[in-house]
């Protein structure tokens, strides 16, 4: 498990940053959004509205916008299950480190796994 | 010009006396000038001369000195009495084992630094004919500041993933190697990266970033492992392109 | 509290002559500022997690239609889930301005011939796309953008 863990620790480490950067970067705007000017209601899903589910649905399903879901989806959950391994870690849990961290990357990958049919579904 | 007095509440261990660390309080006169490493000297000179600990140069350079001071590691031969209170809690350099009193056993440390293979490494011995292998300004800068470290360790009592994971390869381990992965004489990039990328995994470092808060040098460890995870990664990624010998 | 590090942390490969003390983690932890911000750092992986799987539900309900749609949107004005969202808008600003200040000097000196940009402009640089893709973000969303 350990060797397993070793040999994929570059990519993990890779998913990881790109979490921090590229899904900080995109969660600001989208929690700036369902945050702040939704619920003010500044921002609306009705017909003719900027959330509705027509003109939504219209910019997710472009290439573009598919990429964006997924690396909103994806990117946060490999920052969230790495950064959570190491406070396991930091508390004591270093010598079970192999298996609470191929779980937490496990959630990680299911997660991404299921933000990729939820894109080609659209 | 004398501060008055300060107390100091030193730890002390003896393997042949006690179980387990205790504390003594020592009242003395101090100086406006004086460093802590210049207390506890006066300390051991005057007061109780079984207090032991390390130090060497009182110029910074040797790396001998590091302690606990108040919690933080320090280089006590630069650490300015005049910037505390009266009472200073002085303790072994923390996350290493205790030999005595205020001496921690450093071949832990020694045991990693030698895993990063830190020298430089050329797949044929260079002839003294062929003269000495020239380095520009620029491929100087490339890994200066991490040869510019002292060994003095404080940076594995700062470190929270030294603290909690055994096989972690450390700062002061980490950066050295990085400084000859850096180096354009050297050609053992590979070796190292695959001690990286083994036990005591560099990708271990959370980047807490305390090992360049607390450096004396300015050496700044964080960087070098952060910037050696990067080369990590990419040599990482370059294995499944370019074949090399089984590492 | 404990102060007490692994108990192997830096032991050496060969036991010494004597027997020595169990190392110990520094007094001023967790208290320390520093030590304070990093461990906070650590704690937004769990919101980071959360958001994650909160994103997927949203993005899997587009796909199921309007009523689903308007029902998952709706819901976000609940206080609960406005707190959320806000505590994770803190986070993410946290987590930004934290990285940003290490990233910088995590980049090598060079690979091969290439070589970053200064330290400085990289930061700039960071938060001009930072700021920038938020600010296009919330234009497209809010539809000042396509609308």
């Amino acid at each position: 498990m350990k060797a397993l863990l070793l040999r994929l620790e570059p990519l993990i480490w890779l998913l990881f940053g790109q979490g921090i950067l590229i899904g900080t970067i995109l969660l600001t705007g989208w929690l700036l959004v369902v945050g702040v000017l939704l619920p003010l209601g500044i921002v609306g899903t009705g017909a003719d509205e900027a959330l509705s589910y027509r003109r939504i649905y219209l910019l997710a399903s472009t290439p573009v916008g598919r990429l964006v879901i997924l690396a909103l989806v994806a990117l946060p959950l490999w920052k969230g299950a790495h950064h959570i391994r190491h406070l396991f870690i930091d508390h004591g849990g270093a010598d079970h480190d192999a298996p609470i961290a191929l779980s937490l990357y496990a959630i990680a990958t299911a997660g991404s796994l299921a933000a990729i049919v939820a894109v080609i579904r659209l | 010009m004398s501060l008055g007095t300060k107390k100091f509440v030193i730890t002390r261990f003896d393997p042949d006396r006690d179980t387990e660390p205790r504390t003594e309080e020592y009242e003395i006169p101090v100086q406006s000038d004086w460093k802590v490493l210049d207390a506890i000297n006066f300390i051991k000179d005057e007061i109780d001369g079984s207090l032991s600990y390390r130090w060497s140069c009182r110029m910074a350079v040797c790396g001998s000195c590091g302690m606990m001071v108040n919690g933080e590691p320090k280089l006590t031969c630069k650490t300015a009495l005049s910037s505390y209170g009266d009472s200073l809690t002085i303790e072994p350099l923390a996350n290493f084992p205790t030999i005595r009193d205020l001496v921690v056993e450093m071949d832990g440390f020694m045991d990693k630094f030698q895993k990063v293979k830190p020298w430089i490494i050329q797949a044929k011995e260079r002839a003294v004919e062929e003269g000495p292998q020239h380095q520009s300004p620029e491929d100087l800068q490339a890994f200066k500041q991490f040869s510019m470290c002292i060994n003095c360790m404080l940076c594995y009592s700062a470190c929270p993933v030294v603290a909690t994971d055994p096989e972690f390869l450390g700062p002061a381990a980490i950066a050295l190697g990085h400084r000859y992965n850096m180096d354009s004489r050297d050609e053992g990039a590979d070796e190292r990266n695959a001690v990286f990328r083994g036990e005591g995994t560099i990708f271990s470092c959370s980047y807490a970033n305390e090992c360049s808060e607390v450096c004396p040098k300015n050496v700044d460890p964080a960087g070098a492992v952060n910037q050696a995870k990067f080369n990590a990664v990419v040599d990482w990624a370059s294995s499944f392109v370019v074949k090399r010998e089984k590492e | 509290m404990s102060r007490a590090a692994h108990p192997d942390a830096m032991s050496p490969a060969e036991p010494g002559r004597t027997r020595t003390a169990p190392p110990q983690k520094p007094a001023s932890w967790p208290s320390h500022p520093r030590m304070r911000v990093y461990t906070l750092f650590g704690w937004t992986g769990v919101l980071y997690l959360l958001i994650g799987f909160g994103l997927l539900e949203t993005a899997w309900s587009l796909g199921q239609g309007e009523v689903v749609w308007d029902a998952k949107l709706a819901s976000f004005s609940h206080p609960a889930y406005v707190a959320f969202h806000l505590l994770c808008l803190v986070s993410v600003v946290f987590v930004a301005v934290r990285f940003f200040r290490l990233f910088p000097k995590s980049q090598p000196a060079r690979i091969g011939p290439a070589k970053p940009p200064p330290r400085p402009v990289i930061l700039a640089g960071l938060y001009a796309v930072w700021l920038g893709v938020t600010a296009l973000f919330v234009a497209i969303l809010s539809g000042a953008i396509f609308s």
